[in-house]
Parts: C-alpha cells; sequence; structure tokens
C-alpha cells in the first residue's frame, strides 16, 4: 500500500552531525576519519527507548563497540529502513540477538534476548522454559541451537517481522 | 551479464559495511565500464533525474512525521489503520483531480447561471442550491462543448463515461495488484509459526521509540509469554458431547441474532427510504420539515452501523471463543455482512425504485441521498472519537478507575473506512466531485483520529497481527466493495434508462448508447477503424470476455496448485530433516529447505 519510506543519504548525514556538530564536518570530500561514540548514538530518539540498542550499534559498528562512522550509521539506518531485502533483514537480526557472536543464537543468548522483552519480569525458571520452547521448535538440525538457517527459516513464516524490523527515522 | 541495476540490487542485498559495499560496486563499476555505451549514459541521466524528483515528493510526502509518532508510541498495528487511511485518501485524491479536470473544467465552460437561493442547510442536506451545481450528475450537459464555431470539440458523453470507467479500472489493477503482492508476502507460506519461536525472536517492535510504549509493550509480552507456558502445561480440551452441543446452540443461537439484526436493520432502512420518497414526491421540497425528513434516512443508517456492531461485539464475548482470534474474525464477519446489506439494500432502493419514480432527475437525487449518507456518516465519526474515546476516557480515569483508557479498536475503525470508500465509488457516476469532499473529511478524520488517540487511547493489548490483517482488508475493500460498487455501476450503465430532462445522457435509451453512438460517427472515419475493430471484435462479441475469463481461471488455477505442490513438498522436506538429523547432522538439508 503505498507508502514506501524512501530515506537520503543528505537527511541521514545531518541527524548524524547533529549528534556533535563539534566533531562533524560539513564537508566530506577528504573522507575524515571520524567516530561518534556509543554514548552519543544511543541516546538518539529512535534508539534510546530500544532494549536492544546497544546490540543494535555494535552489529554495525565496525569496531563491534557501538562506536560509530558516518558508513555505519548508513549502513543501519538502510537495513532498519523499508527497503531493505528480507534476507539481509534476518541476517542482521540474527546478529543483534546472537549477544556472544558466535554465529549461533545459543540458550544463554536467548536468555538475554527474554530478559529484554520482558524487563527482567519473568522467574529465572520461565525463562529457561520459553528458551527451551524456542529451540525445541525452531531448531530444524537438532543441535541444541539456532543457526542462520534455522532463523531465517522462522522469519519466513512471519510475515510481521518485515515491518516490526523497521525504524521510522 | 547483469545491467547496473541488478548489479546494485544484489550488492545491496549482500550483509557487508557500507566500506565493503562500496568497494565491491568500484571495481565492478570499472570493469563494466568498458562496455558503457551511449544508451546506458542516457539511463543514467534518466535515473538521477528520477533521483531527484523523488526527493521533491519526498519533501511533499505528508504525515511522515505524524506516521513515525503514532508508530513510536502505538506499534505496527494502529499504524496499519492510519496507512489504510492515507492510501483511501490517495485514491481520492487522483479520482478527484481526473473528475475534475475532464469532466467539470468542461463543464464550466458551458455553464448555465443557477437561479436558486442559498440557506446554508444545503451543506447538509445536498440539496437545494446545490442541485444546479456541478456537484451533481444532473447539471452537466449533453451537448458538444466548444469554444467557438470552428475549434476543437468537447463530447461531455464520452468525456463523463470515459473518466468514470478508465478511473474504476485504475482502481481494479491498483487493488488487484496491491492484494496479489500483500498475499504473497504474507500467506503464500505453507502454515504461519504460532509457537512462542516468532513470539520470542520476531515479535519486537523497533518502530516504538516512546518510553511508556516500550514499557507497556515489555509487560505484555511477559504476560503473554507467561499464559503460553501455562498452555503448554495443560492438556488440550476435550469436551464432552454434551458440551459440544451446549456451544453449537450458542453460536447457532448468536449468528440467528447477528443476522435478523441485520435483516431488520435492512427493512427498517428499506421502508423509511421509500417513505422518504413518497414524502419528496408529494412536494415538501424546500420547506425546513421537508429538509429536515431528507435527513432522517441517513441518521438512521449511521446510528445502526455505530450502534449494533457493539451488540456484536457483546455477542462475540457471551460465545466463550476458544481462540481469541476467531473471536475476532466472527466479529468483523459479521460487521461486514451489516454493513454491506444496508448499501446493499438502499442500491437495490436507488436502481429499481427511485430510477423508475416519476422525478424529474433521479440520478441527482441518488447523489444528493449518497452526499447525505457520506456527510453524516462523517460526523457520526467525529462524534465517536468525542464519546467513544474522549468521554469514556475521562469516565475510565475519574469515574470508574478499572475501567482504564481505551483502546484503539483497529478492525472497527478499517470497517468504518472500507464503509465510506464504497458509498463514494458509488456516488462517483452520481455525483462526480464527491471524492473531492470524501477528500477532505478523510484528511479530517485522520488528524482528528490522531489527536484523539494521542490524547484518549492506550496500545491494544493484544497481539495484532498487522500484515494478515492488513491483505484482510484490502481483500474486504476488493471483494464484496469494489467488485458490488462495479455491479451497481454496470446495471446502471447498461439497463437503466436515464432521465430525459437532464444530465448529459438525456434522450438515451441507455447509457451505454451514447457509446454505440460513436462509434456509428467514427465508422466515417478511415483513420480510426481500429477503434471501431477493438469494439467490434472485443467488446461486443462474448467470444473475448469468454477467452479472458478462461486465461484467469487457468491461472489462477496453476497458481493454486503450484502453492499446493510446494505445502506438500515443505512438509516433506521437513519430515527428512528431522529424521536426517535424529541421526545424523546434515546441513545440506536445511540448505534445500532454504532454496525452497
Amino acid at each position: 500500500m503505498g507508502n514506501k519510506q524512501t530515506i537520503f543519504t543528505p537527511e541521514l548525514f545531518y541527524r548524524y552531525r547533529d549528534l556533535a556538530p563539534q566533531l562533524v564536518p560539513l564537508d566530506y570530500t577528504a573522507k575524515p576519519d571520524v567516530t561518534l561514540p556509543y554514548e552519543l548514538i544511543g541516546s538518539m530518539p529512535e534508539l534510546k527507548d530500544n532494549p536492544f540498542r546497544q546490540r543494535i550499534a555494535e552489529v554495525f559498528s565496525e569496531d563491534g563497540e557501538g562506536n560509530m562512522t558516518l558508513d555505519d550509521f548508513l549502513d543501519m539506518f538502510s537495513v532498519m529502513s523499508e527497503m531493505a531485502p528480507r534476507d539481509l533483514k534476518a541476517y542482521y537480526a540474527f546478529k543483534i540477538y546472537d549477544f556472544n557472536n558466535d554465529d549461533y543464537i545459543c540458550k544463554s543468548d536467548l536468555e538475554k534476548t527474554v530478559n529484554k522483552l520482558t524487563r527482567n519480569e519473568l522467574t529465572p525458571e520461565e525463562v529457561n522454559l520459553a528458551c527451551n520452547k524456542v529451540i525445541d521448535e525452531a531448531d530444524l538440525d537438532n543441535d541444541g541451537k539456532l543457526s542462520l538457517e534455522d532463523f531465517q527459516h522462522m522469519i519466513v513464516r512471519a510475515p510481521d517481522f518485515l515491518s516490526t524490523f523497521h525504524i521510522r527515522i | 551479464s547483469m545491467s547496473a541495476r541488478e548489479r546494485i540490487k544484489a550488492i545491496q542485498k549482500m550483509p557487508e559495511t557500507m566500506k565493503k559495499k562500496r568497494e565491491i560496486s568500484c571495481l565492478l563499476r570499472l570493469i563494466f565500464s568498458l562496455s558503457l555505451s551511449l544508451s546506458s549514459l542516457a539511463l543514467q541521466s534518466y535515473r538521477r533525474f528520477r533521483n531527484s524528483l523523488s526527493e521533491y515528493f519526498h519533501l511533499l510526502q505528508l504525515w511522515q512525521k505524524t506516521l513515525k509518532a503514532i508508530g513510536g508510541k502505538f506499534g505496527t498495528g494502529v499504524l496499519s489503520y492510519f496507512i489504510f487511511l492515507k492510501w483511501l485518501l490517495t485514491f481520492n485524491i487522483f479520482s478527484f483531480l481526473i473528475n475534475f479536470s475532464f469532466i467539470t473544467i468542461p463543464q464550466f465552460v458551458a455553464a448555465k447561471p443557477n437561479n436558486l437561493s442559498f440557506t446554508g442547510l444545503e451543506i447538509f442536506t445536498g440539496a437545494g442550491y446545490f442541485q444546479e451545481t456541478v456537484l451533481y450528475y444532473g447539471f452537466y450537459t449533453n451537448t458538444t462543448i466548444r469554444k467557438t464555431e470552428n475549434s476543437a470539440s468537447y463530447n461531455m458523453q464520452l468525456a463523463y463515461i470515459f473518466t468514470v470507467g478508465i478511473y474504476f479500472v485504475i482502481c481494479l489493477l491498483s487493488l488487484v495488484f496491491s492484494m496479489a503482492k500483500s498475499f504473497r508476502r504474507n500467506f503464500i507460506n505453507p502454515q504461519t509459526y504460532s509457537g512462542q519461536a516468532s513470539k520470542l525472536l520476531c515479535t519486537w517492535d523497533f518502530n516504538i521509540t516512546n518510553e511508556k510504549a516500550v514499557k507497556l509493550k515489555q509487560k505484555n509480552l511477559s504476560t503473554q509469554i507467561k499464559e503460553a507456558l501455562f498452555e503448554v502445561n495443560r492438556e488440550v480440551l476435550n469436551f464432552s458431547f454434551k458440551e459440544r452441543f451446549v456451544h453449537f446452540v450458542i453460536h447457532l443461537a448468536a449468528w440467528v441474532a447477528s443476522l435478523g439484526t441485520a435483516v431488520a436493520a435492512c427493512a427498517g432502512v428499506y421502508f423509511l427510504s421509500i417513505n422518504n420518497l413518497q414524502l419528496f414526491m408529494k412536494g415538501h421540497k424546500n420547506d425546513l420539515e421537508g429538509q429536515a425528513a431528507m435527513l432522517v434516512l441517513p441518521i438512521v443508517a449511521s446510528l445502526l452501523n455505530a450502534f449494533i456492531p457493539f451488540f456484536y461485539s457483546w455477542l462475540g464475548l457471551l460465545e466463550h471463543f476458544q481462540n481469541p482470534r476467531h473471536q475476532i474474525y466472527v466479529t468483523v464477519t459479521r460487521n461486514i455482512i451489516l454493513k454491506i446489506s444496508i448499501i446493499g439494500i438502499l442500491c437495490y432502493y436507488w436502481l429499481n425504485i427511485v430510477s423508475a419514480s416519476e422525478s424529474q432527475c433521479w440520478e441527482t437525487l441518488v447523489g444528493q441521498d449518497i452526499y447525505r449518507l457520506v456527510l453524516v456518516d462523517f460526523i457520526f465519526c467525529l462524534l465517536g472519537c468525542l464519546f467513544g474515546e474522549f468521554v469514556r476516557r475521562i469516565i475510565g480515569t475519574t469515574v470508574c478507575v478499572n475501567l482504564g483508557m481505551p483502546e484503539f479498536d483497529i478492525a472497527r475503525n478499517v470497517l468504518d473506512l472500507i464503509y465510506a470508500q464504497t458509498l463514494t465509488w458509488i456516488g462517483i457516476f452520481f455525483s462526480p466531485l464527491l471524492p473531492g469532499i470524501q477528500m477532505i473529511t478523510f484528511s479530517i478524520v485522520f488528524y482528528v483520529k490522531k489527536v484523539s488517540l494521542m490524547m484518549n487511547c492506550q496500545p491494544p493489548r493484544k497481539v495484532w497481527r498487522a500484515a494478515q490483517m492488513t491483505t484482510l482488508f484490502i481483500f474486504l475493500l476488493f471483494f464484496p466493495s469494489l467488485v458490488g460498487v462495479l455491479s451497481v455501476i454496470a446495471v446502471t450503465v447498461w439497463r437503466l434508462k436515464p432521465s430525459k430532462e437532464c444530465g448529459p445522457f438525456r434522450g438515451l435509451s441507455s447509457i451505454y448508447a451514447a457509446i454505440s453512438v460513436w462509434i456509428e460517427i467514427l465508422k466515417n472515419y478511415p483513420g480510426s477503424k481500429w477503434v471501431v475493430w477493438i469494439y467490434q471484435n472485443l467488446f461486443q462479441g462474448a467470444l473475448f470476455f469468454f477467452i479472458l475469463s478462461t486465461i484467469l481461471l487457468i491461472v489462477t488455477y496453476l497458481y493454486w496448485k503450484i502453492i499446493e505442490g510446494r505445502k506438500s513438498m515443505v512438509k516433506l522436506l521437513r519430515k527428512h530433516i528431522v529424521n536426517v538429523s535424529l541421526t545424523c547432522n546434515f546441513g545440506f538439508f536445511v540448505d534445500c529447505l532454504i532454496l525452497l
């Protein structure tokens, strides 16, 4: 239903620059080496209340610690835009939930996710049960953890994912 | 060899950083620049032009900020209502623009002076002064308009019929395409996960940016997870024969009650409208009493539309559905039946009774009826915001605190929009400027709903499957809404006799006869033989439609079969994977499945 929002680089650039006008030059032709710290990125209104903000910043930053260059910043919002293809979104969603960067969503990752999703309102026992249920359902090759393929297979069947894994800028 | 566009797409799909992507694309451009030809240069400048153009449109894009705020506070479900509203608004803007430029502007050239006086009450009744304006069918001329004796001429009959016809063809195509797109995206996959896994890993709504909304969402999620865990421990309930029988009787009674109310509502509307017509024919045309009487029918219709849904929701609660989703679907179905049957009975009244009455210009009468219905529906929508949301919030937060703030009822609101759009579509033929009015009312509704939502409502607690429900709503807009409207228009064009003394088609035996006459004239011009040929071979013969519908049926059948085939294949492979992975780990089969 004709509501594709296209984002243009200039707009995103100004959003990036507004985070720290004293650090980011207006002229980028010389490709200056500027990196904004996570504290600034995480305080953007689009991210500041998101329980996964730190993970998002870590996944998209080159140094893996949430400090972002302009390219990283553009990367992040293009993946989170409406135009990004499903597989790309799935890949990055997988990385966001893979807290320990071992290329699998294992049980400890799931526990972290559940705690973030519910603000620690469940008892450890409930978290444990819920995580087991997820692995039971989505782990097709029975290795006790979710691979990227398992995750993609699940995404294909969750039509809402495309519209919810989306940050409006 | 890929085209430049395909290359860019492929690079975009790579999960690499921006830097890497830029390097790859640079390298590729170097390789391909050898084969750069003049045509691709032209293509490039065209693309640059298109980009700058869309940048301008982006600036013009309305309400992007508002949509963002709504999504941030209420999530994707409520947002889908506003996107739907915006989409309908563009339909109406487009329709208004083409009607205004191809029908109304030429009419201004040939307009007669309007002798009727304007009292102000006409804004509500649409009668009186407006009768002799471009608002209604009856005012349009049947002559060929030309400025001077020898200048180019403009045939009003053809303009009228082609503008409306082409608009509906465009509507039909765009609806079919968006339906297909949305369907392919959301339903083609064999079975959707309803389990825990997707609930956990795919439901976080990254749109939400408001602290309170985030907390609420987290709270709702934890209750849902708790409920789901509780359900896992509980065995599937097995009802005894007696209990099942009781359930069946309750459902049956609820259906009888809801259908009975719908039938009663229709009968009421029907007798009221016949009564109205008689009153009108007797001649209470311009006094106050007569004008007030005209408003009774739309007010009753809107009252029925506003209050019977509450009865249906109450019935749904009484029925104790096992699955809350069934309750939503059943309530939506009942509401649709009610709304469509009210519109259906009104159409029957317009096409069979008004058109056969002895009024001077029955098309204008129908146009006025629809104008009033649209206007009163709009007023009721505003009242609904005031009482249903504002007053309800004040009661919920001060008097009965345990009621709390009201939730935004997405399904009911979307159905109201579909109802209003159906009325507008029917009205386009009888009142060409109706889309303009609907355009204004929809923009007001957008703002009022937004303000009311922000002030009064809280995000819905239930999970709303936005993607699937959107598909359902587009489908409902297509059938019964658009298909029904098309059949009403078809009956009007082919079967009914236009009024003798008004409108562009006066004096013809049917509206369609205008086209036949035009074709007869075209036969004399050798340059337009192809139009005559197309008309004679494609539109007059039944063979063309027969072939067209056969092809359509075959394509649909093939698609259906492909889906069936995929479903069984996926099931088979799934079983296979489980079997294989029990003995050893084969990533290969997983890949197979992903490839599907």
